[in-house]
């Protein structure tokens, strides 16, 4: 079987550094996207066994790719999705739109490789 | 040995290196080696092709440019210090060069009469095809002393094709001639080889082609002659119904200096180095080329390339296909985009390529030029070669972004490269490089890239939605940072860590001007943006007091506005970021001793 593949959507170098790095060590292939639009260009070629994406990103945010991803190209696969602290109103409707899990910042990789690991696992 | 041998050489050992899998070391090391290694190939060319005394003296130059003679038959044989001469002048034919071009361009601007204009036309005119002879001695020559540089990077075949067809399509005018690129099913679609170097061939050929081509096809045809492994051989034919070769003619025509009859070369023009080049570069890569022609019926260019197979992976990271949406195309048309880049056939294929998206286009591979364009003409966007002869991208970035305008100092500056390494990446933070494009890049991507750009110009972003939550803590003095949980964050890898560190300091720094500046435009929607990126940045490295301050930036920016409040909060940063960055600094040296 091949590596799981994971689409990480993160307009934060920093963070998307780190956690690209996790990820990898972890195991799984990553496809790096650093703007919601770029993410949206993947999803047309890419076909990732899970999404991770910030929930603010410059054109496209988490919501909309989430909406996306459900509506439009009707897919199930699972999405998590990175939010700031203090921003629960909008994880409730990113729940509401079909996000599978969240994670707020600052955040731990190992904590999220345990969340990514189990809803792979509900798959 | 013969210098040249060493030079190839040296050549494979770089392509060794740069193949080789780094992830054993760290960036930084890699990039050290790359550097020390290059540093050494080029103190050895110096060694080397430092021309004694009078050395490429024109006399030998005119013995070349006359002789037929048998003894001249293989044109490498030439000196190395000849190709050196030639290689220098052209540099500095060139420079000259642009600025007349570019000025003609400037003139043609100002109100002139239907004969002024005429004339400026013809000057440009004849300043291209000087310029373009020019760039062809410059190649030859570089091709020749082994100067040039072969990539070995992944690409997708199809698209170079397509890349060429799009271009000589554009050259058939009112001509009946049809083109056509078959791609044989056998022929795997991911290479690993030079792309840039496969589409001049291609297009010289298919170029010339249909230069002699009145009317007829134009057939290119690519097969798998054999697969050994990862090894694959490529051949590729292109037949054209054109006016044939005689067959005295056919036996020189590889030779430089040498086109079909002299009055070809008074109709087609020219410098009759194409074909010279097309075949050093395809006994560079390891290839050979053959040809085939009967006077009156046609001729048919035939050649082998070794390519080793890529993977899919790869290219789609590169390329990936998709159509082009008819909103982003709305949405760049009328855009000015200026385009410095130095290889005439990207030139040639960008300026086609935003052409047909109705771009306003400039194109020049002179800084000067280029900066003088920018200054006196209203240009939205710059796309940039990183590799560059005489200026690298870098440097021209940083003269642009030295500009005393205000709005060229802020255009957005994107960069193009074939191969962008880590050390690249931080050298576009450095030098104020918004963003970069991979060569070779599919249209798709180049117009996502312009749209990108276009709406972070206007500043369209729009930031709402977040709730702020009052109830902060309150965090201890700055001074006292523990990087220890990052640090395992990072599996204990410390120059993954540095890395971070590193990016952590751009973007501080980056913050600090960024806010600067959007207070004196008041454009709070900027500042609470750039409030926004940093935060999770600082949280990661602990830094809680800079963090503090950001997030009553932020709240400010949503609520009041209150632009005192903001300056104040914006000098509080300034002062403490030093004390943070010094901070981290100790952490990092103590848990390197640890």
């Amino acid at each position: 079987m091949g590596k799981k593949r994971l689409l990480l959507a993160e307009d934060d170098e920093l963070l998307a550094g780190l956690l690209n790095f996790r990820l990898e060590k972890g195991g799984y292939e990553v496809k790096l996207s650093s703007d919601g639009r770029e993410v949206k260009e993947h999803l047309t070629t890419y076909s990732p066994d899970l999404i991770i994406s910030d929930i603010m990103m410059p054109y496209f945010s988490g919501m909309e790719l989430i909406d996306y991803v459900r509506k439009e190209l009707n897919l199930s696969t699972p999405i998590i999705i990175i939010s700031s602290a203090g921003n629960e109103e909008n994880v409730l409707t990113a729940f509401e739109l079909g996000a599978n899990d969240f994670i707020s910042k600052p955040i731990s990789p190992s904590e999220l490789l345990v969340r990514i690991e189990r809803e792979l696992q509900k798959v | 040995m013969n210098p040249k041998d060493l030079l190839s050489q040296l050549t494979r050992l770089e392509h060794t290196l740069n193949d080789f899998s780094f992830e054993e070391l760290t960036a930084a090391e890699a990039a050290h080696l790359k550097n020390s290694f290059q540093t050494f190939r080029v103190s050895l060319e110096n060694k080397i092709f430092t021309p004694s005394s009078s050395i490429g003296s024109p006399t030998e130059i005119d013995i070349r440019e006359d002789s037929t003679s048998k003894n001249l038959k293989k044109n490498n044989i030439q000196s190395p210090n000849a190709d050196m001469l030639v290689a220098k002048v052209s540099h500095e034919i060139r420079t000259p060069l642009n600025g007349i071009i570019g000025f003609a361009d400037l003139l043609k601007e100002d109100k002139l009469s239907k004969i002024q204009l005429e004339r400026v036309n013809a000057i440009q005119t004849a300043s291209y095809s000087l310029m373009e002879i020019i760039n062809e001695l410059l190649e030859y020559s570089k091709l020749s002393a082994g100067l040039e540089q072969f990539e070995s990077v992944d690409f997708n075949l199809n698209s170079v094709v397509d890349n060429v067809m799009y271009l000589c399509d554009t050259l058939i005018t009112d001509k009946n001639v049809e083109l056509l690129a078959t791609i044989d099913d056998e022929v795997p679609v991911g290479l690993i080889g030079d792309p840039s170097k496969l589409s001049q061939i291609l297009l010289n050929l298919v170029g010339n082609a249909v230069k002699f081509v009145e009317e007829g096809s134009i057939h290119l045809s690519i097969e798998l002659k054999k697969q050994r492994g990862n090894q694959i051989f490529l051949t590729f034919s292109i037949t054209d119904t054109g006016i044939g070769i005689s067959k005295n003619n056919l036996e020189h025509i590889f030779d430089s200096y040498k086109q079909a009859e002299y009055d070809t070369q008074a109709k087609y023009g020219g410098s009759g180095l194409g074909l010279s080049i097309v075949k050093q570069i395809i006994d560079n890569l390891g290839g050979d080329i053959s040809v085939d022609s009967k006077l009156g019926e046609g001729t048919t260019f035939r050649f082998m390339l070794p390519y080793k197979k890529g993977s899919i992976e790869n290219i789609v990271k590169r390329d990936s296909t998709i159509s082009i949406n008819s909103d982003e195309l709305m949405a760049v048309k009328g855009l000015r985009i200026l385009v410095f880049e130095d290889n005439v056939i990207n030139q040639k294929l960008i300026a086609q390529r935003l052409k047909s998206w109705q771009c306003k286009t400039y194109v020049t591979d002179n800084a000067l030029y280029g900066l003088n364009l920018l200054e006196t003409n209203q240009i939205d966007m710059v796309l940039m070669d990183l590799k560059m002869p005489e200026m690298s991208g870098f440097e021209v970035t940083q003269l642009i972004r030295k500009s005393k305008i205000e709005s060229v100092k802020q255009i957005p500056v994107i960069a193009v490269s074939a191969d962008f390494t880590a050390q690249d990446r931080e050298k576009c933070l450095q030098h104020k490089i918004n963003d970069f494009i991979l060569k070779p890049y599919s249209p798709d991507e180049l117009l996502t890239k312009l749209v990108k750009h276009k709406n972070r110009m206007k500043t369209t972003l729009t930031f709402e939605s977040q709730t702020i939550n009052p109830a902060m803590e309150v965090y201890s003095d700055a001074t006292k940072i523990n990087l220890s949980i990052i640090l395992e964050d990072c599996l204990g890898q410390m120059d993954l860590l540095e890395e971070l560190v590193l990016l952590y300091k751009q973007n501080a720094l980056e913050f600090i001007g960024i806010v600067k500046l959007n207070l004196d435009n008041e454009d709070l929607e900027e500042v609470a943006f750039a409030a926004h990126k940093i935060k999770s940045g600082l949280a990661m490295m602990q830094s809680k007091s800079l963090y503090t301050i950001v997030e009553q930036i932020q709240k400010i920016c949503k609520t009041n506005g209150d632009r005192k409040h903001l300056n104040f909060l914006h000098n509080c940063f300034v002062e403490e970021y030093p004390l943070v960055e010094k901070a981290i600094d100790e952490q990092i040296k103590a848990l390197k001793n640890r």
